[in-house]
């Protein structure tokens, strides 16, 4: 069953709180809902824990669901995904340590850096999960600078800070370095 | 440009921006071309980057919580719904012991008119609030707020069929049709500041 086939079948169903309609809704969303959730959250349970709040929200609100262009209820469902992921890294800041980094710890974390040659997966797990977050919703997601502002309650200069530091330490870690 | 590129740079100038002298170096600089190359294989290799399932299946969770949710508001408009006859038939009691029986059929001192028009109005509202754009994610307390007024409206709802099983007086009717209305009010001028906000 595709996406589109939900949003124009189930939907209607869905919207009258049919639970059969809705499951059917989480079945076709669940991995998309699960992989956000997981790029953005540190740990297995705190992605598991978004799935099941992100569809809650869904399951309680899809009667305001207003959206009609095909692909609406997907953007739809992936902003609810995204601002309780966010959510929960923002309540898990104590862990994000890239927020307290003086000067000299970026500079000796940059050093440190350098060969460790990981593949992707493993370089993007050792960013910050503020940077993690703003690199998969810009250039994963397609989100604007304003809108993951707006998401994550900050400005668009620190959208923007955080995904040039992420590309900076991926570049590195991955063993990308060049002259520039 | 004397320098290189830095990264934001670079990004910029990926995004279709960028400032025209770092522009104009990227186009004659290898160096800067092989940055923006990695930059471009770094972003579609994060994008190639295989779906996770769910390790665990978590809709019985979610079915049971929704299904939990629904119980908790049908017992509460239970409950109003009976606070509201309890206080419709208080009322109607309490307003023939003290208002003298001189006219018993007609003892209103509301037009059936004026209730008409508050029906009037609210339907207004409905129609307006049907007509403002919606489907983005909102904060938690614009979220909250309007579940409160749509639970709010559904409690006078409740009040509103009480009232007609009760027989109560117009009085009583229209004085539920105000509160509907101010309800509706308040909860299309919350979507208008939503959707302003949102620069709709």
């Amino acid at each position: 069953m595709t996406l589109a086939a939900i949003d124009e079948l189930a939907i209607r169903r869905a919207k009258t709180g049919d639970l059969s309609a809705l499951e059917r809704v989480y079945r076709a969303y669940e991995s998309t809902v699960y992989s956000i959730a997981r790029r953005i959250c540190r740990t297995e349970e705190d992605a598991e824990d978004v799935l099941q709040e992100t569809f809650l929200e869904v399951c309680n609100s899809v009667r305001r669901f207003r959206g009609t262009r095909p692909g609406s209820l997907t953007a739809w469902i992936k902003r609810i995904a995204a601002s309780k992921a966010l959510m929960r890294i923002r309540a898990d800041k104590y862990r994000d340590t890239d927020e307290f980094d003086e000067e000299g710890g970026a500079a000796a974390r940059a050093a440190a850096d350098v060969g460790l040659q990981l593949d992707l997966e493993g370089a993007l797990s050792r960013l910050s999960d503020t940077s993690r977050a703003v690199v998969w919703l810009h250039d994963v997601e397609g989100y604007t600078h304003e809108e993951i502002a707006e998401l994550m309650g900050k400005t668009v200069s620190f959208s923007k800070s955080q995904l040039s530091r992420a590309h900076a330490r991926l570049r590195r870690m991955l063993g990308e370095e060049g002259q520039c | 440009m004397l320098r290189h590129c830095t990264m934001s740079e670079l990004l910029e100038i990926r995004d279709g921006g960028g400032p025209a002298a770092a522009r104009a170096h990227v186009d004659e600089c290898a160096a800067c071309q092989d940055e923006l190359d990695r930059l471009h294989q770094r972003v579609a290799m994060l994008k190639a980057l295989p779906h996770v399932g769910a390790p665990r299946d978590r809709w019985p969770a979610i079915r049971d919580a929704v299904e939990a949710g629904r119980r908790q508001r049908w017992y509460q408009r239970l409950a109003f719904g009976g606070l509201a006859a309890a206080a419709a038939l208080v009322m109607g009691l309490g307003l023939r012991a003290v208002v003298p029986q001189a006219n018993p059929v007609g003892d209103t001192m509301v037009d059936p008119a004026d209730v008409e028009t508050l029906m009037g109005e609210s339907r207004q509202l409905e129609e307006l609030l049907a007509t403002v754009p919606r489907g983005r994610v909102l904060d938690g307390l614009t979220a909250s707020a309007i579940a409160d007024l749509e639970d709010r409206i559904s409690l006078v709802d409740v009040g509103i069929d009480e009232a007609r099983t009760v027989r109560a007086t117009p009085e009583q009717v229209a004085s539920l049709w105000r509160q509907r209305v101010a309800l509706m009010d308040a909860l299309v001028q919350v979507h208008v500041r939503e959707v302003g906000y949102a620069g709709f």
